[in-house]
């Protein structure tokens, strides 16, 4: 089939206009933040009610169309990438807040509202929506749940998955299920929406969501230290949580934090250190104020810590999370390889020194720049690619040397993707973190919603 | 020498007011408070004169109730020596600030004030005009830099039509601009050492002045919300939409 072929087929369900074939929109559409893929989208469909997702998927059933259903396209590991002739399913027109309840503290959104968006009108009702990270003005609710995407306040409030109480989804397979409907308890046996969280469209389409949301944060507060070891960071870590609720617990290197002051972001403190941590937590209170100046007294003294710096305003508050949030986007010109990987957190400093010695072995000519969140025992370990050297070299090196990082992270029974999911760019790499007998479980989890296969196939896993 | 600087707690620049169900105000009640911006860059202006050996003391002064000694702590830690807080817990407005900045600086007799252009509270721009009148010194405004050479200072300021350099001789008055400085973060070892730095306080008889609101607030309102704006289908319809909707061409 051509794509004019492909694209007459939902033609007749929701006319030419949202049945788009040009070669902008299927850059635009067939792509996320990965870039290692050509986009190559048969036709890129912008259905707007739940009875159009219904139709296209079984429309594509019938036809035996490959559907790539597409949030805010920020993902990390080409989940939304249609390179094969899919038919892209966006939901950018699906971007209404369906409802609220404020005795539920529980809103309803369609599956292509931004996450922005959904924070923005839990603050209009005086709550808090607490999964953040850098591209939250970008990404939306359904790929969020797609990925169950993580964060920076995860320390604190948990994953995506944390704030989902109920789901509409078509299946694969062309039906409509609404998953526990809101319900904060419900044990009717086996739990399918989570089943959806973190699926990364190959069950099917979310197509609303309903979310809590929490009280707002009071008096956040975030401290910037500058730490000399790894090991230290972590002593750094398990004395403020002793002591304090943390809402956050980032850090990052030297190196991070060079490409991110080139962007003009101001500098904390004078003197550079070889790592930087970033702590938030509620200032209640004077009391807690106290607290955290002793926690850091004690640091000093013992060493771990070798300068800090703490927000005055909210003003500085938004300014130092920046020297964290605009890493991403600072490195993103020199095609970063990415790697998002998590242990336990009692095993950092022993898992990040064998990552460390096996990666720089490998890389002598490459820039390593370690970042992440720490707090959670996730790191994002980025190489970034020289510029003499071509993208397709420089990713089958990186690939090369993945396997010798996954094998540590497989010893110390760790995530090969910790938060951002495993699209195209893990897959070969699944088996590093889910043994063969689960992959078979998941396989036929999928045939069991999905039977034919046009849910995002290639992606996570592949039929065979 | 001896640099003078008033500070003001404000709410924060990042919080989103709300005006009163009843238009009395805004509503101030459990929201983040923090030192003007502008006051800010003061702050930070006197702390890069004494490392540059022109100052060897800074004092900041402030006008208000005991919990902007919370701001006055902030500009202990980013490098002011003492502090002075007026008591005083009535809304105080922009003259009676200035009449009690004249009592400090009569008693404590600086070479220089440096403040904040305005307060992003009333937005009044007043304060540093109406002090430098009372006490008869010589100002400049808006600045975007200030050199201190011996007896005179130097100040750029931000004019509509560009840039002003004045000379005043000393003691006189700067208030700062946006751009004069990029305020530094306050050290967590300064924010400790802080703690153990004089901080003074004065009553409002101390300084005799009547704190008590000369102008009236009437009613505060919201601005107007806008309307959303739309996304055209073409640039025709764009010319089309600026001729007969808009009709701006
Ligand atoms: C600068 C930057 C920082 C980031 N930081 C973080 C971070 O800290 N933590 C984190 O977890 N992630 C982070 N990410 C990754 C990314 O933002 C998240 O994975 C996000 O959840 C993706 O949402 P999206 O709407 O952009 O999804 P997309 O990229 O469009 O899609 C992601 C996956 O979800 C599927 N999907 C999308 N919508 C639906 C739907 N309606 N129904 C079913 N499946 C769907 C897609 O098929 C795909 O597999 C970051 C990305 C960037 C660019």
């Amino acid at each position: 089939m051509n794509n004019t072929q492909v694209a007459a087929i939902f033609e007749p369900i929701l006319g030419a206009e949202r049945c788009l074939t040009d070669t902008a929109s299927a850059e635009q559409y067939g792509t996320d933040w990965t870039k290692v893929w050509e986009p190559a989208p048969s036709v890129v469909l912008l259905p707007e009610t739940l009875e159009e997702v219904q139709a296209i998927v079984r429309a594509a059933n019938e036809h035996g169309v490959a559907l790539v259903p597409s949030g805010g396209r920020t993902g990390l590991s080409a989940g939304a990438v249609a390179a094969k002739g899919e038919a892209v399913v966006a939901m950018d027109r699906m971007n209404k807040v369906l409802s609220y309840n404020p005795f539920d503290r529980a809103v309803k959104v369609q599956a292509g509202v931004i996450t922005q968006q959904l924070q923005e009108f839990a603050e209009e009702k005086g709550l808090f929506y607490p999964v953040d990270f850098a591209s939250a003005g970008s990404s939306q609710i359904g790929g969020n749940i797609g990925t169950n995407a993580g964060g920076i306040k995860v320390i604190r409030y948990g994953m995506t998955r944390e704030w989902v109480s109920g789901l509409t989804v078509v299946t694969g397979k062309g039906d409509v299920l609404e998953l526990n409907n809101g319900l904060m308890k419900n044990a009717t046996g086996y739990d399918l929406r989570h089943l959806f969280i973190g699926s990364e469209g190959t069950l099917g389409i979310i197509v609303d969501a309903t979310i809590q949301l929490a009280r707002q944060p009071e008096n956040l507060t975030a401290l910037v230290l500058g730490v000399n070891t790894f090991d230290d960071i972590m002593k750094v870590l398990h004395a403020f949580q002793q002591k304090l609720d943390l809402t956050a617990f980032e850090f990052f290197s030297d190196k991070a934090m060079a490409h991110v002051l080139a962007h003009g972001v101001p500098e904390p403190f004078a003197e550079r250190t070889p790592f930087y941590c970033l702590l938030e937590f509620e200032q209640t209170s004077e009391a807690v104020g106290e607290t955290a100046m002793e926690l850091f007294s004690h640091c000093l003294e013992e060493g771990w810590v070798l300068d800090g710096v703490m927000s005055q305003s909210l003003q500085q508050l938004d300014q130092l999370w920046q020297l964290r949030e605009r890493i991403s986007e600072s490195i993103a010109p020199h095609t970063p390889y990415k790697n998002d990987i998590s242990v336990t957190v009692s095993q950092v400093p022993e898992f990040v020194a064998a990552v460390d010695k096996v990666v720089q072995e490998a890389y002598p000519d490459f820039e390593i720049v370690w970042f992440g969140h720490i707090g959670d025992g996730n790191m994002h370990l980025n190489i970034l690619k020289p510029e003499s050297l071509p993208k397709e070299e420089f990713f089958e090196r990186c690939n090369e040397v993945s396997k010798w990082v996954f094998e540590i992270v497989a010893k110390h029974k760790g995530s090969i993707s910790a938060e951002h999911g495993v699209g195209m760019t893990k897959k070969p790499y699944l088996g590093y973190s889910r043994s063969e007998a689960e992959i078979a479980y998941l396989k036929a989890i999928k045939a069991a919603f999905d039977p034919n296969h046009i849910m995002n196939p290639g992606k996570l896993f592949d039929k065979e | 020498m001896k640099v003078l600087v008033p500070i003001k707690r404000v709410v924060d620049h990042n919080v989103k007011v709300r005006v009163k169900a009843d238009n009395s105000g805004v509503d101030l009640a459990n929201v983040k408070m923090a030192m003007n911006p502008f006051c800010e860059i003061a702050v930070e202006e006197a702390v890069r004169l004494k490392e540059s050996g022109a100052v060897s003391e800074i004092v900041v002064v402030t006008i208000g109730a005991k919990a902007a000694d919370e701001q006055l702590r902030t500009a202990l830690a980013l490098g002011a020596d003492r502090a002075i807080r007026v008591e005083t817990e009535e809304d105080a407005q922009p003259l009676a600030i200035a009449k009690a900045l004249k009592a400090v600086y009569d008693k404590e007799s600086p070479n220089l004030v440096i403040l904040g252009k305005q307060a992003i509270d009333g937005d009044n721009n007043q304060t540093g005009q109406m002090f430098a009148a009372l006490a008869g010194l010589p100002q400049g405004t808006f600045a975007s830099e200030v050199k201190v050479e011996g007896d005179k200072v130097q100040v750029t300021r931000e004019i509509d039509g560009g840039l002003q350099t004045v000379e005043l001789s000393l003691p006189a008055v700067v208030t700062t601009d946006l751009r004069l400085n990029e305020p530094r973060y306050a050290s967590l070892p300064n924010i400790m050492k802080a703690k153990k730095k004089p901080l003074d306080v004065l009553s409002a008889d101390e300084v005799g002045v009547d704190f008590t609101p000369k102008v009236k607030v009437l009613k505060v309102e919201a601005p107007a919300e806008r309307e959303a704006g739309i996304i055209v289908g073409s640039v025709d319809e764009l010319v089309e939409k600026l001729k007969n909707e808009a009709k701006v061409i």
